[in-house]
């Protein structure tokens, strides 16, 4: 085969983190970075998304999908990061060598000083929540479907019932209507939708699509197409209510029951994981529990807003650049902790208090009038406030200690509590 | 696929792993073999869902046909799948025996001392001595140690343990469509999406099968119809048993968190007192590529087709493999399938050739250890067709091996470059759970029996069944698809008529548009 390539960095996965990240990397000083994507074109999961609501926090205004992946990527023809689109790497090894393929080149090797993962993430399938029933045809995920009517030019499904309330499924509630289709309902197994508000008004309210909480599905009739689903209330411990049952006839079952990170290279890596994340766990430079090998995006946990994504990328890259110009051993971490009604936290580990770091975190629950503070020991290093907090959408402490000496600092932990006044 | 014939020497209904077996068989003497189904691919009935276990036939009431045949059926195995290209392996089976293995009655009015007694010295040599004497050999006795060295997941409950060493694992569906391809290349015709409606007889014998596709008139019939045999021999007079449905439904998970968590089979020994024995089977499987199965679960059902799995079922399943193996990873299924069997009034298999109609030849209540059993079973409906006049005489030409494509995840590394510097599209991958490529996508599409749906495909390369489950593969796939076949988009199914994946191209529900109109091949 031909020669190793060793590049300063490599960055797989060409969506909004992966454009972000070999952006930073580059305009950090790195001279040869290597963007992979496996896919004909760059911006991974935007090109699909032709709603609006991208961008808000990036460039203060409200953008498509593919209008905001389109900055990132003309920006990056001015550099000289070089793209390898249509290839796909199939191992990465935890001393980073990558082997990558694609049917020009077949398989090639690279061994690159620094590495930033950018793979995105995937969807949750009907198996993964024990749906029970047949297995006919029409069973689908709500980003599966998204692909079909808007790139694909295909109509998955004439009558859908929805299960779950996550953001692509309410988006995809409001374009199956406008396709034509008929959206008899979403179903959403908690007591409160898992989307964006903002979602629910514009794409079930304004079409008039019933939303019904505390409901699942509990059978999907086949065996062939879907014939139809059966419904049913669910109680406190989420388990359907006898009596309750309806039969919906329909052709399509879509589900937005949750996404995971595509952790397949993290894995093969020996990355250690975030069990509740699913995702690598990262420092404030998004550097992984492996020397050189970054992470940001989706790859790492799923972020509501692309801002944030890009955000988490932008860093990544510069911390690749600074691991690859300076070369500093890595000080031993300290781990940030989720206090009260907090579920997870990113970064989950800290080596260095030089910088400003902001704490990505979701509630365990929803909460009213709440206090937000990342705390070590007695001090308190950064806090907010928040009218309500939700699961669904991400919560964010800038934290900072003065001076930035960490000595003594064992943990961090971060926690919403009531707010006192 | 063929055209259905206007006539043939043997009509064998039923394109399962039973009928392609038979057909198989029968191509070393003769090629004048019709094999029909009423599906669109071969093993698209009960074996395409279930546990893929070649039983030692340790589990059989002895006596039975189906002990003698499964005994037997295990012994032929290395020859029987030899040139097909069709992994099988002797993984093994650990019989594990726990506190609930005595009958509960027993166990619980019986003094300690006694139930340790008969679980850690009894049982173990009982089953021993009884499979020996069924003609199992290689079966021994194993001490605690040795079972958690063997399968450190195991219950610490365990007490003793038996190892059946020459129970295996093979692939069903790719056995079934292996058969069917050796067939077909030793002068069979496979006609798909043929439906028997009825078999013509005339004075007593077998005269024609007819079918939704026209009539094929013939002096054998074979019928391996699966959960529909004892239909089938009604239409011709030569029934008079009865086939019930029991559905089966097993749990898979995903194998990046299953891999090895468990080595080979395991299964918990329980003597379940006056409970008459039902379908054979169940335990904690690996796949040959490694998931772990858990299941099957045994419900009588009314309707033939209920290949549904309900929640209570996925429950039982649940809670019988949390004594067993405590900590089985409960997050990590990717996958459910259920199958149904067909068992016969009295549990035995039905081979044999009907005395009120010549020609005709029932192989019915095969449920398992149908798929264990499948050598044996080609070996005696053989003899049955040698008497009814089917030559004994080999033929000359028979083909012995049915040579395969090399799939690309199957490759060491200087294979895949090979492969991929014969065929540019090795460099593409289309699924990315099992590492499929697209040039493995085409040759299923074009292989001896071809590929025509998404379930056809899955079965042939493993495309979709990782842990997406189709979510990155489908649009490549029904592209792919489309593309080979040379229809639109659109009318991709997932396994056959009925199963359409889209309703048709974008737009075709707004107002003017007819559905189902253009190509919806967008890209
Ligand atoms: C359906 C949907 C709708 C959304 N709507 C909104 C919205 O309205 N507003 C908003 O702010 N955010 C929205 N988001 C969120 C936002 O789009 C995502 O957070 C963002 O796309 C994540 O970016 P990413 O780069 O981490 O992942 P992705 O965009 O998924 O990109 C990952 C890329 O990596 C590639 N890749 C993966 N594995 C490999 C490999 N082994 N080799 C090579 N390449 C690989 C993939 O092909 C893909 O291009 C939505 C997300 C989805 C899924
Ligand atoms: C859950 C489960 C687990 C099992 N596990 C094991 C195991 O581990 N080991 C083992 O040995 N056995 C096992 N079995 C049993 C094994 O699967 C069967 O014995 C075997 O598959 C039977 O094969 P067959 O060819 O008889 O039936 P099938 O595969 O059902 O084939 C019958 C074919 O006939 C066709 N047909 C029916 N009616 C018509 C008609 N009118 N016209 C045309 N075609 C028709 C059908 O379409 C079908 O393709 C299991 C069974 C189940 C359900």
């Amino acid at each position: 085969m031909s020669k190793v390539r060793r590049p300063d960095c490599v960055v797989i996965g060409g969506g909004p983190a992966g454009l972000a990240a070999a952006l930073a990397a580059s305009s950090a000083g790195l001279d040869d970075v290597l963007l992979i994507e496996r896919d004909i074109e760059l911006g991974g999961i935007l090109p699909q998304c032709i709603h609006d609501g991208f961008g808000s926090i990036v460039f203060k205004e409200t953008l498509t999908g593919p209008q905001y992946a389109q900055r990132y990527v003309d920006e990056l023809a001015r550099t000289n990061v070089e793209v390898m689109l249509e290839t796909i790497v199939l191992d990465l090894a935890p001393d980073r060598r990558i082997t990558a393929m694609n049917s020009r080149d077949g398989l090639v090797d690279i061994e690159p000083r620094s590495v930033i993962l950018a793979m995105g993430c995937r969807e949750r399938t009907r198996h993964q929540v024990l749906l029970p029933g047949y297995r006919p045809a029409g069973v689908i995920t709500a980003g599966a479907a998204q692909r079909y009517i808007n790139i694909e030019g295909l109509m998955p499904g004439g009558k859908v019932v929805i299960l779950g309330s996550g953001d692509i499924g309410l988006i995809m509630a409001r374009r199956f209507t406008l396709e034509g289709a008929t959206v008899e309902g979403v179903y959403e197994i908690l007591d409160h939708p898992g989307g964006l508000t903002r979602n629910i008004v514009q794409c079930l309210n304004d079409f008039e699509i019933p939303l019904h909480l505390s409901h699942t599905v509990t059978f999907i009739h086949g065996p062939g197409r879907v014939e139809g689903v059966t419904v049913a209330a669910v109680d406190r411990e989420r388990l359907p209510v006898p009596g309750s049952e309806r039969h919906i006839p329909c052709d399509t079952l879509m589900l937005s029951v949750g996404l995971i990170p595509e952790n397949e290279l993290s894995k093969r890596a020996d990355l250690r994981l975030d069990p509740v994340t699913a995702g690598p766990l990262v420092d404030e430079r998004m550097e992984t529990s492996v020397d050189g090998i970054f992470a940001c995006g989706n790859v790492v946990n799923v972020y509501d807003l692309v801002d944030y994504v890009t955000h988490s990328a932008e860093i990544a890259g510069r911390g690749a650049a600074e691991r690859v110009l300076e070369g500093r051993p890595r000080k031993a971490p300290v781990t940030v902790v989720p206090g009260r009604n907090v579920k997870y936290v990113v970064p989950q580990l800290v080596r260095s208090f030089e910088r400003d770091i902001d704490f990505y975190f979701r509630v365990e629950h929803p909460e009213k009038a709440v206090r937000m503070t990342v705390k070590a020991g007695g001090e308190t290093l950064g806090r907010r406030k928040a009218k309500m907090v939700h699961p669904p959408e991400m919560a964010m402490i800038p934290a900072s200690v003065p001076g930035g000496g960490s000595e003594g600092v064992r943990e961090l932990v971060v926690e919403v509590a009531p707010d006192a006044e | 696929m063929d055209e259905l014939p206007g006539r043939a020497g043997v009509v064998v209904i039923g394109a399962g792993v039973i009928g392609c077996s038979i057909a198989r068989e029968l191509t070393r003497y003769t090629h004048d073999v019709v094999i029909l189904d009423k599906e669109s691919d071969v093993s698209s009935g009960t074996s395409k869902a279930n546990n893929a276990e070649v039983h030692s036939g340790i589990g059989e009431k002895s006596g039975t046909l189906k002990q003698r045949l499964n005994v037997r059926g295990n012994q032929m195995y290395d020859d029987f799948v030899s040139g097909l290209n069709v992994d099988f392996r002797r993984q093994g089976l650990l019989i594990v025996i726990t506190p609930r293995s005595l009958p509960e009655g027993l166990a619980r009015y019986s003094p300690g001392f006694l139930c340790d007694f008969l679980n850690r010295r009894v049982l173990p040599r009982l089953i021993v001595r009884s499979g020996n004497r069924k003609g199992i050999p290689w079966l021994t006795v194993v001490d605690r140690d040795e079972i958690f060295r063997m399968e450190p997941n195991v219950t610490r409950d365990a007490i003793v343990g038996v190892h059946d060493r020459t129970y295996g694992l093979v692939s069903p569906y790719k056995l079934t469509i292996a058969l069917a391809e050796h067939a077909v290349l030793n002068g069979a015709r496979l006609c798909l999406d043929t439906r028997v409606t009825g078999i013509r007889t005339e004075g007593g014998a077998v005269r024609a099968v007819v079918t939704d596709a026209g009539e094929i008139e013939c002096g054998i019939v074979v019928n391996a119809a699966g959960v529909y045999a004892d239909e089938i021999a009604d239409m011709a007079g030569a029934g008079g048993f009865r086939i019930h449905g029991r559905k089966g439904a097993t749990l898979i998970f995903d194998r990046e968190a299953t891999r090895e968590y468990v080595k080979g089979s395991v299964a918990e020994f329980r003597i379940t007192g006056r409970k008459k024995r039902t379908s054979k089977g169940g335990g904690a499987m690996p796949t040959l590529e490694g998931n772990l199965q858990l299941g099957p679960t045994a419900i009588e059902v009314d309707d033939k087709e209920d290949t549904s799995i309900s929640g209570d079922e996925i429950r039982e399943i649940f809670d019988r493999f949390h004594y067993l193996l405590p900590d089985f990873p409960r997050d990590s299924v990717i996958a459910m399938f259920s199958g149904v069997r067909a068992p016969s009034e009295d549990e035995d298999f039905i081979i044999g050739a009907s005395k009120e109609v010549a020609g005709f030849v029932n192989v019915a209540g095969m449920q398992s250890p149908g798929l264990a059993s499948a050598p044996a079973v080609a070996e005696m409906v053989m003899q049955i067709l040698h008497d009814l006049g089917i030559p004994r005489v080999k033929r000359a030409y028979f083909n012995q091996a049915r040579p395969t494509p090399r799939m690309f995840a199957d490759c060491e590394r200087a294979e895949q470059e090979a492969l991929i510097e014969r065929d540019r599209r090795h460099g593409h991958i289309v699924c990315r759970c099992e590492q499929v490529t697209e040039a493995d996508v085409v040759n299923a599409i074009h292989g001896v029996v071809p590929a025509r749906s998404m379930d056809a495909v899955k079965r042939r390369t493993r495309a979709g069944m990782g842990r997406c489950q189709g979510g990155f593969c489908t649009p490549w796939i029904s592209e792919i698809l489309a593309r080979e076949l040379g229809v639109p988009r659109h009318e991709i199914t997932k396994k056959g008529p009925g199963s359409e994946l889209f309703v048709g191209p974008a737009k075709c529900l707004l107002d003017g548009a007819s559905r189902r109109d253009g190509d919806g091949g967008a890209v």
